[in-house]
């Protein structure tokens, strides 16, 4: 709807799976848990790089429903284990 | 191989059925012909986000929208939204609402400029004709009267 009224739009998403299905326009994935899209509490540097990163794929989208890969990691050496941590978060989701 | 979402939130919304996924009846794409350093820019978040002096949000369908001002003085972020994995970013809503590292960026002339408001409305509404009716339109008007170039949205 807001592409459509003429303004581009670029979602900045931690759900691989969702923007896979619901195919935004534009979606840079962030492969962080949800909610805390751009870093962990007050880490400022880390929240300015992340958006920066959006940012700069940008030009990179040629076609509706693409998904950009930014590259960034939760844990500094790569590990999942925020995972589990997550899956017990959101089990309150209810 | 990223976290998959969609099978917990299967589980979650039991005894109700999964949230349907919906995307827009009328896909559109819009090309980027302004670079981002030339660029008036907005937030859109889906955390129900609004300042204390705001009205609430009231979960889980209400599907109104605030205004949030992009000047960081204006006051402390507050997340309605009733997701449960609100506990970290209750903390530092900068972390799904990066006004603060928007308007850094702004001032270092990687952005343009930044919108005078960031949006933010409740994600997660099973009401998807309201969405794309009534709660899309009017933030797409109001970001066309800002002047708005790109809009960043940031589902939570």
């Amino acid at each position: 709807m807001i592409e459509a009224s003429g303004i581009p739009t670029l979602v900045i998403g931690t759900a691989h799976d969702i923007m896979s299905k619901v195919t935004p326009p534009r979606a840079a994935f962030v492969d962080h848990p949800v909610g805390r899209t751009f870093g962990p509490p007050n880490d400022r540097p880390r929240n300015q790089a992340v958006l920066a990163k959006a940012l700069a794929e940008l030009p990179k989208f040629s076609r509706a429903g693409e998904i950009r890969d930014l590259g960034c990691n939760w844990s500094p050496d790569g590990s999942r284990d925020w995972e589990d941590e997550l899956r017990a978060e959101m089990s309150h989701d209810r | 191989m990223p976290f998959e979402y969609l099978p917990i939130m299967a589980q979650n919304s039991a005894p109700k059925p999964p949230r349907v996924l919906a995307s827009p009846s009328k896909p559109a794409w819009c090309e980027i012909t302004n670079p981002v350093s030339a660029s008036r820019v907005a937030l859109l978040s889906s955390a129900a986000l609004r300042l204390a002096n705001q009205k609430p949000f009231i979960p889980r369908e209400d599907s109104s929208y605030r205004r949030v001002p992009s000047d960081l003085a204006a006051g402390e972020i507050i997340i309605d939204h009733h997701s449960g994995i609100g506990r970290v970013p209750k903390q530092d809503p900068e972390i799904v609402f990066p006004r603060t590292a928007l308007a850094e960026l702004a001032k270092s002339g990687i952005v343009g400029s930044v919108a005078p408001f960031h949006f933010s409305f409740m994600g997660g509404l099973r009401e998807h004709e309201k969405i794309e009716n009534e709660l899309a339109p009017a933030i797409a008007r109001d970001l066309k009267e800002a002047q708005v170039d790109l809009a960043l949205l940031v589902p939570y």
